[in-house]
């Protein structure tokens, strides 16, 4: 069947604009850091305890966890216009957003649905997944990535990380729009099997799960690290940022399960990229570059499972470990298939 | 990983992975005089996890770092023209590689020490509790402690019913939700999740069955390529295969003796858009048979559709032109004429080289090397080709005579031609299309490019341990999932009659600090069943 | 470091020598040398590959039935030959080694006759042209089998398979091999194994 080019052509409108959205809602969230108002201090009693299992805000127990900032917004946004950006809050500290943070996540959603709008007219204007070449791979990845941090964002109300994540995918995005971009067409005959779908679609999921999990692991490390400055009684700098975080041990409990949840995952994807290779190559494993790299990630993983299980190990030790892993996924996806000659590279770039 | 030695008053030895609570909230509830919860057997048991899986981790670390070198560098066994190329261009660089086998990483000494140290750690560590596990598969759980409400999850209420009554509810109750349950006098104490544990060693066995079965690949099995023109046929023998990579068990009559021939092979490209050029589809019609002698049978192969022939498969890797040649020599005989493949450089146009020998031509040995342009296009002077279809095949030859160096010494590529003994002759090289001639200066003969066939290059491989290391994987994978979502957890329930008449129940709950979470919520339903079972008591 | 218990010390001491026992096998498993021997890069045996193996007269494989077309175009069986001593020799004329050792069997060729010693080649993978090309060239009087598809080296895969060209199969009187040699003969070797199986009494 003939390439839809037009469609081809939406698509990479929808993906452009959502690349603009999400830099708008980056501007929106700093626009947060610099005008918004802080949270009380007694807010920060307002942590998650230790022990809960659950990470959702219950605070101390008392409050109802509020709804979805949106509908909150306008209500807190108010009472902070009129105050002027300091002064009592009308919101309950943590449980409160802002109007900006509420701006900020309206836009992050729009982003989103704009695209996973050109993702899907890619596919469809190539009569496939469109996961088959190096561009459509990186544009699948980071929906997806945006879409599960969105939910742990949410879920976990930890709506300041959200500057962060939308810098690196406003960077990565772009990229893949000039440098990476390829031209819709049809997968060469090695591509042309239904493993496709099942291999690619694995690894996009359980990056995009290991891209939570990693975000997860860099906040708490600077949450932890303010913490412990603010135990030892030295000075901890500006913590206006820090303060709005999640604790850490929500955090490490949050990138512990994305981590549990993701694994699984991963190991399916490499096991299936296996049974491919083996279909189409000749041999489920042969060394090649990006099975390493995937093999050598599913190893750092599976190290940071077992350094969690050991009581010394948690914290900062083991969320190093998982950063670790993510940094040989990214290496793994960003230079081994572009730079380094093997069997996988179907990037679309010679 | 030795024995766990349980203290003796803690009633039946815990079964293996009886790794309850976190270790410092039992070390938390063990400081408090006189709390005695079996933890001191429990805490023991964590401090051997701990040595144990230092070592695991250190091994595993080493595994991932070894494999490095080996994606960054280029292999022997994938791509030796870059090892010599790496030698060519960083020779002193490329010797210390070489020492250190970093060339050849993954069949180096000192990776295969590190997994197999690796696998010897996992088997110490698992083969014991594995027999643990099955040892204590029919243990009931251990007895309900002294004070509930120190535990993780508790719950009291009063309840009307009689303490014996309460109890047994519950009991029947948790048996009902497919708890193993035990009675002693005024507690219940009920434990699931016995799966987890299970997950956990099938887990690590399932991945002692892949190396296992790795190995078994690489002892047993082997690789081998083979280049084959349309409408010639090859069997698998030594003899035959262009290439061939035996495992350390496999001798030349191993091999299984089957034949394939190729009838056509057909290709279609885009011809149009950004992507013109681009591969389509490829497929191979062939014949083959199992066994000499035996029946043939058609076949269509193409790229993920490999032929299955008496549990060998045979690949569609790549193809290429080979162009056709006949060859009179000076005397005025026909010395060479068939078809003699030459090898793509480059994919957008499938433009090719290759070397003609001819040995036997006489007065003087002849050779030549060129070019084929499968869709020649003439491009500012320069002959390009801009298509992989062959719509004007245009070769194009350097032609040599005097001593190819066959006639003795060490053996040559047929691809690539030695000229030190050669002198080239003064013949320009000429674009031939498809039936001209160029004919040889000083009587050497004539050369006249008659046509062209196209080959496949085929890979052959027989792996004994593929169908092991597939249920090998599942295995891991179900174990995996086994041991992250199920919960081990035990729930105690004790009942006291108190001095208003009334029961004072109370329910406790303690789980593995687990990644699924959700206990939470399970034990609130759990307690609200048992109050609720004994409310209407 | 750490400190493993005893007897897990023990466990992993074993399975450790255990390991670096098979650490030999499996380590060179996988990377067993290529013995390239065809076309495709061109080169034919890594040495060390080559050489003679003799089989007892009471132990020697049948050969099996080979039939073919000579490249004259005649038809050729080897049961037809039973009751002499049948040198069968594999060989391209693109193949190095082959051409090498052309002029010894040549010699041999004249040295023994018909019907006590027959000649026999196995031309794998060349074109008649090229061929009988290379016959004239070094004046081999024999005949060889034109097998492009390896065909008589498949017949025999199941006894005694030519592990490579070239290749020089002694089979005696009664049909059964004698000897194989892989690589290039010498004068002398070939020459001596003819005369002791020429001297065998059926």
């Amino acid at each position: 069947m003939p390439v839809n080019t037009g469609l081809a052509q939406v698509s990479n409108d929808f993906l452009l604009v959502a690349v603009v959205i999400y830099a708008l809602a980056m501007l929106a969230f700093a626009c947060d850091f610099a005008f918004g108002k802080k949270p009380a201090k007694a807010a920060t009693a307002a942590r998650v305890p230790a022990p809960a299992l659950v990470g959702a805000a219950a605070g101390s127990g008392d409050a109802p966890a509020t709804d979805l900032p949106a509908s909150d917004g306008p209500a807190a946004g108010v009472g902070a216009a009129g105050a002027g950006g300091g002064g009592s809050a009308a919101t309950t500290g943590r449980t409160g957003v802002g109007r900006w943070v509420a701006i900020a996540v309206t836009l992050v959603c729009l982003g989103l649905a704009a695209h996973t709008t050109g993702v899907v007219l890619r596919g469809v204007s190539v009569h496939r997944l469109p996961w088959g070449d190096m561009y459509e791979f990186v544009t699948a990845l980071t929906c997806v990535a945006v879409a599960f941090f969105v939910v742990a964002m949410i879920r976990y109300r930890a709506y300041y990380l959200g500057l962060f994540v939308m810098v690196a995918v406003v960077l990565v995005l772009g990229l893949a729009e000039t440098v990476i971009y390829t031209p819709a067409g049809q997968l060469p005959p090695a591509l042309q099997s239904y493993w496709l779908a099942i291999h690619v679609t694995a690894m996009t999921l359980a990056t995009g799960v290991f891209f939570v999990a990693a975000v997860a692991g860099i906040t708490y490390l600077f949450v932890d690290r303010h913490a412990r400055r603010v135990a030892a009684g030295r000075p901890a700098g500006s913590d206006g940022i820090l303060r709005r975080l999640p604790g850490p041990e929500a955090l490490d409990r949050l990138a512990y399960r994305t981590v549990v949840f993701g694994f699984p995952i991963w190991t399916f994807g490499v096991m299936a990229g296996a049974i491919w290779a083996d279909r189409a190559w000749g041999s489920y494993w042969s060394w090649d570059p990006t099975e390493t790299w995937a093999f050598i990630t599913w190893v750092v993983y599976a190290c940071f499972l077992h350094a969690r299980a050991t009581a010394g190990w948690r914290g900062r030790r083991a969320t190093v470990i998982q950063l670790l892993g993510f940094g040989c996924l990214i290496f793994n996806v960003m230079v081994i298939s572009l730079v380094v000659p093997g069997l996988h590279s179907y990037a679309g770039l010679t | 990983m030795t024995g766990l030695r349980t203290p003796p008053d803690t009633g039946p030895a815990t079964p293996a992975g009886d790794d309850f609570a976190e270790p410092e909230a039992a070390a938390a509830i063990a400081r408090k005089p006189g709390v005695r919860l079996g933890l001191m057997g429990w805490l023991r048991w964590g401090w051997r996890q701990l040595t144990s899986m230092r070592t695991a981790l250190i091994l595993l670390f080493l595994l991932a770092a070894g494999s490095i070198p080996g994606s960054l560098l280029p292999q022997e066994g994938s791509n030796p023209a870059a090892v010599s190329q790496y030698y060519t261009s960083h020779p002193v660089l490329a010797k210390v590689f070489g020492g250190l086998s970093l060339f050849n990483v993954f069949g180096a000494p000192w990776f295969a020490a590190i997994y197999l140290l690796l696998f010897a750690s996992l088997l110490g560590c698992v083969l014991p509790r594995t027999l643990r596990l099955v040892g204590s598969a029919r243990q009931p759980p251990p007895k309900a402690p002294r004070y509930l409400t120190k535990l993780p999850f508790s719950a009291s209420y009063a309840a009307a019913a009689e303490p014996e009554a309460a109890l047994q509810a519950a009991a029947a109750l948790l048996f009902g939700k497919r708890f193993r349950v035990r009675t002693g006098p005024g507690w219940v104490s009920a434990e699931k999740g016995y799966l987890r544990e299970v997950g956990n060693l099938l887990f690590h066995l399932a991945l002692l069955g892949c190396l296992v079965s790795i190995g078994l690949g690489g002892l047993f099995g082997y690789k081998a390529d083979r280049l084959l023109v349309t409408g010639t046929s090859f069997d698998n023998t030594i003899t035959a295969l262009d290439e061939f990579h035996p495992g350390r068990m496999v001798s030349p009559g191993d091999l299984q003796p089957f034949t394939v021939s190729l009838d056509r092979f057909s290709a279609s490209y885009v011809t149009s858009g950004p992507l013109l050029g681009q591969p389509a589809s490829f497929n191979a019609a062939i014949r083959y048979s199992d066994r000499p002698g035996g029946r043939t049978r058609p076949f269509s192969l193409s790229v993920n559709h490999p032929l299955v022939v008496d549990g060998v498969r045979v690949f569609l890797i790549g193809h290429g032109y080979a162009p056709t040649f006949r060859i009179t020599d000076g005397a005025g005989r026909v010395v060479f004429s068939g078809a003699d493949p030459f090898i793509p450089v480059e994919t957008s146009g499938l433009t090719s080289e290759g070397a003609i020998k001819v040995p036997d031509a006489q007065p003087q040995q002849l050779g030549f090397i060129g070019v084929f342009l499968p869709t020649a296009v003439d491009a500012g002077g320069q002959l390009e080709s801009r298509f992989p279809a062959p719509l004007n095949p245009v070769v194009s030859l350097v032609s040599y005579a005097g001593n190819l160096g066959m006639n003795s010494g060490p053996s040559q590529s047929v691809y690539t031609l030695d000229t030190s003994g050669l002198h080239r002759l003064p013949i320009a090289p000429r674009p031939l299309s498809v039936g001209q001639s160029m004919k040889l200066p000083n009587g050497l003969g004539t050369l006249t490019y008659t046509g062209y066939q196209q080959w496949v290059s085929l890979q052959i491989t027989y792996d004994p341990g593929q169908l092991p290391a597939l249920v090998s994987g599942i295995a891991v994978l179900a174990g995996l999932l086994l041991s992250f979502f199920v919960r081990r957890r035990r729930v105690f329930v004790r009942a006291e009659a108190t001095e208003s008449g009334e029961t004072a129940v109370e329910v406790g709950g303690l789980t593995r600090s687990d990644a699924a979470g959700g206990f939470e919520d399970e034990f609130s339903s759990l307690v609200a069943d048992i109050s609720g079972q004994a409310a209407t008591e | 470091m750490f400190r493993l218990p005893s007897t897990a010390r023990r466990a992993v001491a074993g399975a450790a020598v255990a390991a670096a026992l098979a650490l030999g096998a499996a380590a060179c498993g996988g990377g067993a040398t290529a013995q390239d021997t065809a076309v495709g890069n061109g080169s034919s045996f890594v040495s060390g590959s080559y050489g003679t193996t003799q089989y007892q007269p009471g132990s020697r494989p049948r050969a099996p039935k080979v039939t073919g077309t000579t490249l004259t175009g005649s038809r050729f069986s080897l049961s037809a030959d039973r009751g002499s001593v049948v040198i069968m020799n594999f060989w391209g004329s693109w193949c190095t080694p082959c051409r090498a050792e052309a002029p010894v069997l040549a010699q041999l060729a004249r040295t023994f006759s018909a019907p006590a010693v027959r000649f026999i080649g196995v031309d794998i993978r060349d074109d008649p042209a090229s061929a009988e090309a290379f016959m004239r060239n070094f004046r081999i009087g024999y005949p060889s089998l034109n097998d492009p598809n390896d065909a008589v080296a498949l017949d025999f895969s199941g006894t005694v398979p030519p592990a490579g060209i070239p290749t020089t199969l002694v089979i005696d009187r009664s049909g059964k091999v004698a000897a194989r040699i892989i690589g290039p003969v010498s004068y002398n070797g070939l020459k001596a194994l003819i005369k002791q199986v020429s001297a065998e009494r059926t």
